[in-house]
């Protein structure tokens, strides 16, 4: 967290910075980050957090989605880590988590934690476009911010086409439709971040602390 | 061989013995069924048992899944709030006068049916409530097709019968900032894929006053729409001697379309 802030602060620009979920795990206690996180300092960053895979379990385990508990993560992980994740977290957050949203849409980019259509959905370099044109498509936005794969990529959908031809009690008709030029970036996790610039609609691929002030350059605002 | 795919029959029981005796006259056996057999009609227990008798393979429909659930029909696909209440009220009515044996038939229905490179759904393969409409985004109506791994799918649930073909697709992706550091392109060309609606047996909203289904042929791959009349005025009487609303007479009588849906094709109920 540290890192993340220390680099921005040499970041030129006005900067926003959203935090796509995932913010607690079973693997370390998590509650100060949370603190940093609802409680800025006043040098700090103001962060626009959403919520990710992990806060939907500790949600489920939580009863904060009715009869549901965390199966699947119980399932493939064991009762261990279930434990594990409810002991991560203090139960005072869990109203906060739960208030979080699916997602932002800011101008024309949507940012979530895995996709539109679940958050425990892995959008890829391999994902089929067909798939990745859906899930923009259901946000309505041109650029996906996606962090479920943990993996940083900028893939860009630079054109398509496909035909349609209805045939209903009214008849035939034929419509070509084309795609738009529309984007899905991956933001990496942990150490990884992006910075993305709406003017330039250029992506960085940064690792906390190891940014330099020429890499920086002409980037800023996320 | 030819097969018929039947959907949204609605508790309709004229309509649905009109449609199986128009494909019995014409020598089809093969019967497919895409769900929601019961809701807003006056005879469901009839119409759930002519199908278990006729052993025709049937997907769970909207209606069938909520009957069952105990959940009152999804709020959003309303397209008023006095809409919204009449669909309430049917469907309290329906649960009142199902036979717990007609209510476990619903309850173990499948969502979907696959027969080779077909695929049968009552809404899309997301979800029982998920209209694709005739006219949605193509990409994300090849996208539901693709994914489900079919060629062809069959849905109902929009009660508008169509037969739509989506092909000569390509999509060209550019990967950005890539590491190493050049740029790579290609070009992902995008199978041939149709999806049939059936349209409804017992609540058409196509215009018209008829019953709607499709026939299959899974040698020459041709769709055909079916158009059956049936006698509404029994149906309505019926409707009306059950203290249904008398609006579901009346737009059966009339023809309108009265779609009681979401007007977003690509919405899916968040419940």
């Amino acid at each position: 967290m540290n890192l993340f802030k220390k680099d921005l602060k040499k970041t030129p620009g006005n900067i926003t910075l959203f935090v796509l979920g995932d913010m607690i795990g079973p693997e370390k206690n998590c509650n100060r980050l949370l603190h940093r996180l609802i409680n800025p300092k006043s040098n700090d960053l103001q962060p626009w957090c959403i919520y990710g895979w992990w806060e939907e379990q500790i949600l489920l385990e939580s009863g904060y989605r009715g009869d549901q508990r965390a199966e699947a993560l119980r399932i493939n992980k064991g009762e261990e880590v279930v434990k594990s994740l409810t002991n991560a977290v203090d139960k005072s957050f869990l109203d906060w988590i739960a208030a979080l949203q699916f997602g932002f849409v800011e101008l024309d980019c949507g940012l979530i934690h895995g996709s539109s259509k679940d958050v425990g959905e892995n959008l890829t370099l391999d994902t089929p476009p067909l798939t990745l044109l859906d899930r923009l498509t259901r946000l309505q936005v041109n650029r996906l911010f996606t962090a479920r794969s943990k993996q940083q990529f900028h893939l860009e959908l630079t054109e398509g086409i496909v035909n349609s031809e209805v045939e209903d009690l009214n008849g035939n008709r034929k419509k070509e439709q084309k795609v738009p030029q529309k984007a899905v970036i991956g933001i990496g996790a942990g150490k990884n971040y992006t910075l993305y610039d709406v003017g330039t609609d250029n992506t960085q691929f940064v690792q906390a602390g190891y940014k330099t002030e020429k890499r920086i350059k002409g980037f800023g605002r996320l | 061989m030819n097969q018929a795919v039947i959907s949204c029959l609605h508790a309709n029981l004229p309509a649905v013995e009109a449609v199986l005796k128009d494909i019995e006259l014409q020598g089809i056996t093969n019967i497919t069924c895409l769900g929601d057999l019961v809701g807003y009609g006056p005879q469901p227990n009839k119409v759930i048992e002519l199908i278990r008798d006729k052993e025709i393979p049937t997907c769970q429909g909207c209606w069938d899944e909520d009957v069952v659930d105990g959940l009152d029909a999804c709020d959003c696909s309303y397209p008023s709030q006095l809409a919204e209440k009449r669909g309430h009220f049917a469907h309290q009515w329906t649960t009142d006068k199902l036979t717990t044996e007609n209510k476990d038939y619903l309850a173990n229905l499948p969502y979907s049916i696959r027969k080779d490179k077909c695929l049968f759904v009552h809404g899309s393969p997301n979800s029982q409530h998920e209209y694709l409409l005739p006219d949605m985004d193509a990409f994300a109506a090849l996208e539901r097709v693709e994914n489900a791994r079919a060629e062809i799918l069959f849905c109902g649930h929009t009660h508008q019968p169509y037969i739509r073909e989506l092909a000569d697709g390509s999509i060209a992706v550019k990967i950005k900032n890539a590491v190493p550091k050049d740029t790579q392109e290609k070009e992902i060309q995008l199978p041939m894929r149709r999806i049939v609606n059936a349209g409804s047996v017992g609540e058409p909203r196509h215009g018209g006053t008829k019953a709607t289904y499709v026939v299959y042929n899974d040698v020459t791959n041709e769709v055909k729409i079916r158009e059956v009349e049936y006698d509404i005025e029994l149906t309505c009487k019926a409707i009306i001697d059950a203290g249904l609303p008398p609006i579901f007479a009346w737009r059966l009588k009339n023809g309108f379309e009265f779609a009681e849906q979401a007007e977003d094709a690509s919405h899916v109920c968040e419940r």
